[in-house]
């Protein structure tokens, strides 16, 4: 027994019963309602979306659960669970008004005492979620997360079964946006309090999603299946998907070449040349919301000369670094809030490249041909961006500078930069649709995430202004000024957004490239259905 | 005999339980804990997570909680992979390995033994030659090179075996090959050398002198004592592939116990990679126990130990 196969089923001869069952199957993927097979890059941790921690988690629960607003196949913020919802005058209570026909998996009505539920569970400092802090913005939070206020005197409340209030702390007006992260997602409250952390099994996770969770073998899938009491159920047109745990981009990439998979997301870079010219209606190459950006130690000579900075960033020429080194369909990003996020126009100009500007800077601050400028440049292990530092130094060499650079594993290249132990160094903010997360990062009181350093009082304050303004134009327009006096001082030379590479089965539709690379199981389908 | 066998187990039992306290200190010695990741967690967030998991107590209360629970066959809860116990994660990888890494054995120990004793009664001949030949290579070239040419060639160019996976008995062929090829080359080497030495012995002589036939000759009186260092090999190379190999795993997609090792020591899954080590360890043990037994039973001289 000890050497049996897990799926003896397959060895067994087949009898005319099973040719018939395989037949009928394999007519199933061409008729509506088939099951995809999607590579998730890894395997989940969690499906508790209050104690989720990757992104590849954020794609399986959010075609299990959904929250009170929602991504669509564009990755824009539409209604959730909840149909509509309206903002005081002040910015501070957000009334939302629940789906009529919102139901659990099992039948029971999504009401609003479920939300108060689960952002209390949320905070609850015993459910130890790592991502807590994604919701302090409402009243009370940081300190029921910290154990200093019991979860009900968070500022969650139940109107009535279909209405929810939310009091926050500060106006937010980007709360619609945050909610689409499963932080913000609802969990079955008479579920989760008889099962415990049980809950989460296949058979016992009841959700209020577009699908259920109907098989999970770790390291091996997760198989979910459509919700027929989604309350939008008739427009979900595929029965089942099973997510793929596929770690290594290389057997991804021969699993989906031998049609074992239909999506992967992400493919080794060195076959984007075959794949364009020889399956090209596969390729999907999508920007990502996201800022690539080199930061400046600027508690360190010769960095804390504004005219140093200036003069490295003038060398570089975004545009040879996105269309020449990486080409594929990056961004190049002149501003630190990247182009693509929504409804933000930075006021920063672009800049450069002009090496003569930057030659004489270096001559001003004390640097030329005989006495030339050294500076070690930090970076993450990995082939497109050793492509791109190289260039870096290529460009900054044109002007005289001497460049070393030095790489480093993700996590040990992120743990140098938060201790400040570099001079230049890459960095990267995977980001939302909201200008202020990633202007933060130069915000004296940031702290460790800052990886520079930098302060500057104007910032700080026009940032502390913008936090305090519920009026969302008025609220752009301080961030736009926070960002243009940030730029001015060079803390960091904002590079590109990073593209996904996806290969895509061209049969399939509903798959639509955005910024979010979120691509909610829902919408997809195949042609012809 | 029985005497032997308990003084074995009971060896065994200290055994693990020096393998268990080093791999638990091992394990929080490292630099980093289980929760680090890019973004540094708010300190109430990681306050919270430390009490769930009472990394918040001393770490001897914490060594006494897990011999408590192993005690009881518990292997704790994943700091990681939240939503399982290790002995669900191990319940589940376990199998896969043991399919994959028993079938490895199986055809290694098979081709290692025929194709050693073939090589050896046509000693210096091109047979001979061309055996010895395939078996370097088969040591030269390893799973991870061996593995992403067989997929490429039998998975993506002729499409006749799937690249990866575990749902039928087709999904295991090409992993079951790819690891077992270097140990069939051992086994070849090491049998063509003891069956050489054993066929110059005078007993062989004497049986061949009185017109024995060659098979009988072979299966009666050269393997018994030709594959005691065979099985010698055979036992931690069992326990080697029946642990699960991370890189078979991983370049053919196989959910087994390997890759739960390395992740488990990359993302600081105390209780998993102790887990994994604890599974490991007795593995080991049985395997080298086992391969005792089987030497007792081929080499009378042994038994009276």
């Amino acid at each position: 027994m000890l050497f049996e196969f897990p799926r003896p089923a397959a060895c067994r001869p087949a009898g005319a019963r099973q040719i018939l069952a395989a037949l009928a199957a394999a007519l199933a993927l061409a008729a509506p309602g088939a099951e995809l097979r999607i590579g998730n890059g890894g395997e989940p941790l969690t499906l508790d979306p209050h104690r989720y921690n990757l992104n590849l988690e954020e794609k399986l629960l959010a075609d299990l659960f959904e929250g009170l607003t929602a991504l669509d196949a564009d990755g824009r913020v539409v209604p959730g669970a909840a149909e509509s919802w309206n903002v005081a005058e002040d910015g501070l209570v957000w009334t939302f008004r629940l789906r009529r026909n919102g139901r659990w998996s099992d039948g029971a009505p999504v009401t609003a005492a479920d939300f108060v539920y689960s952002f209390r569970r949320l905070l609850d400092p015993r459910t130890a979620a790592s991502l807590a802090h994604f919701l302090y913005a409402i009243d009370g939070a940081a300190a029921v997360n910290g154990g200093k206020a019991p979860p009900a005197n968070l500022g969650v409340r139940a109107v009535d079964a279909r209405t929810l209030e939310i009091r926050l702390a500060k106006p937010f007006p980007f709360l619609a946006e945050r909610l689409v992260y499963p932080t913000g997602y609802p969990v079955p409250k008479h579920v989760v309090e008889k099962l415990g952390d049980a809950w989460t099994k296949p058979g016992s996770m009841v959700s209020n999603g577009a699908f259920t969770l109907a098989d999970w073998q770790p390291q091996g899938f997760v198989r979910l299946a459509k919700n027929p009491r989604f309350h939008a159920a008739q427009t979900v047109r595929l029965q089942a998907v099973r997510y793929y745990p596929t770690a290594d981009r290389n057997a991804a990439y021969s699993r989906y070449r031998n049609g074992e998979l239909d999506i992967i997301g992400d493919f080794p870079p060195g076959e984007l040349d075959w794949l364009r010219r020889e399956l090209p209606d596969h390729v999907r190459l999508s920007p990502l919301l996201s800022i690539m950006y080199l930061v400046f130690n600027v508690a360190r000579p010769p960095f804390d000369d504004p005219r140093v900075r200036r003069a490295l960033a003038l060398a570089l020429d975004r545009q040879l670094i996105t269309s020449r080194v990486l080409e594929s369909g990056e961004v190049p990003s002149p501003s630190f809030v990247p182009p693509l996020v929504a409804g933000y126009q930075s006021a920063v100009r672009p800049e450069g490249p002009d090496r003569d500007i930057a030659r004489s800077l270096l001559a001003e601050a004390g640097y030329d041909a005989e006495n030339s400028l050294r500076v070690t440049l930090r970076y993450i292990a990995g082939a497109d961006s050793k492509k791109v530092q190289v260039a870096i130094a290529a460009l900054w060499k044109s002007i005289g500078v001497e460049t070393i650079l030095h790489h480093a594993e993700m996590n040990a290249h992120f743990a140098e930069l938060r201790q400040g132990n570099f001079e230049v160094a890459q960095a990267g903010w995977f980001g939302e649709n909201n200008p202020e997360q990633y202007l933060e990062l130069l915000m004296s009181t940031t702290g460790e995430v800052n990886y520079g350093r930098f302060a500057d009082a104007q910032v700080d304050a026009l940032m502390a202004r913008a936090k305090e303004t519920a009026q969302l134009d008025a609220r752009l327009a301080l961030l736009q000024q926070a960002e243009v006096q940030a730029l001015a001082l060079n803390p960091v030379v904002p590079l590109y957004s990073v593209t996904i590479r996806s290969l895509v089965r061209p049969d399939i539709d509903g798959w639509r490239a955005n910024p979010r690379n979120i691509h909610p199981a829902r919408y997809l389908g195949l042609s012809g259905d | 005999m029985t005497r032997y066998l308990l003084r074995r187990l009971a060896f065994a039992l200290i055994t693990l339980w020096v393998v268990v306290t080093v791999a638990f200190f091992l394990a929080r010695a490292v630099p980093g804990g289980p929760f680090d990741g890019q973004r540094r967690l708010p300190p109430a967030v990681e306050a919270n997570l430390r009490a769930a998991y009472h990394l918040d107590e001393p770490l001897l209360g914490q060594y006494v909680r897990y011999l408590g629970m192993l005690s009881r066959g518990d292997l704790g809860p994943s700091f990681r992979q939240k939503d399982f116990s290790v002995n669900e994660l191990i319940a589940q990888g376990l199998p896969i390995s043991l399919a994959v890494g028993g079938s490895a054995l199986a055809l290694a120990l098979s081709l290692g033994v025929v194709g050693g004793t073939f090589a050896a009664l046509a000693r210096n001949r091109p047979r001979d030659r061309l055996l010895v030949v395939v078996a370097t290579l088969g040591l030269a070239f390893p799973p991870i090179i061996v593995g992403p040419v067989l997929v490429l060639v039998f998975a993506v160019l002729l499409g006749w075996l799937p690249a990866g996976g575990y749902d039928s008995a087709k999904h295991y062929v090409l992993p079951v090959a790819a690891l077992s090829l270097p140990y069939a080359a051992a086994f070849t080497r090491l049998a063509r050398g003891s069956v050489a030495e054993v066929l110059a012995r005078p007993h062989v002589r004497t049986a061949r002198a009185k017109g024995l036939a060659p098979w009988r000759l072979v299966v009666r009186h050269v393997l018994p004592s030709a594959l005691v260092p065979v099985i010698s090999f055979a036992g931690p190379a069992a326990a080697a592939l029946l642990a699960g190999s991370m890189v078979i795993e991983e370049v053919f997609s196989l959910p087994g116990l390997g890759r739960y090792f390395v992740q488990g020591a990359l993302n600081r899954d105390y209780t998993l990679v102790t887990g994994a080590v604890v599974v490991y360890a007795a593995l080991v043990l049985a395997c080298n126990l086992l391969a005792d037994l089987c030497h007792m039973r081929l080499e009378p001289r042994l038994r009276r130990g």
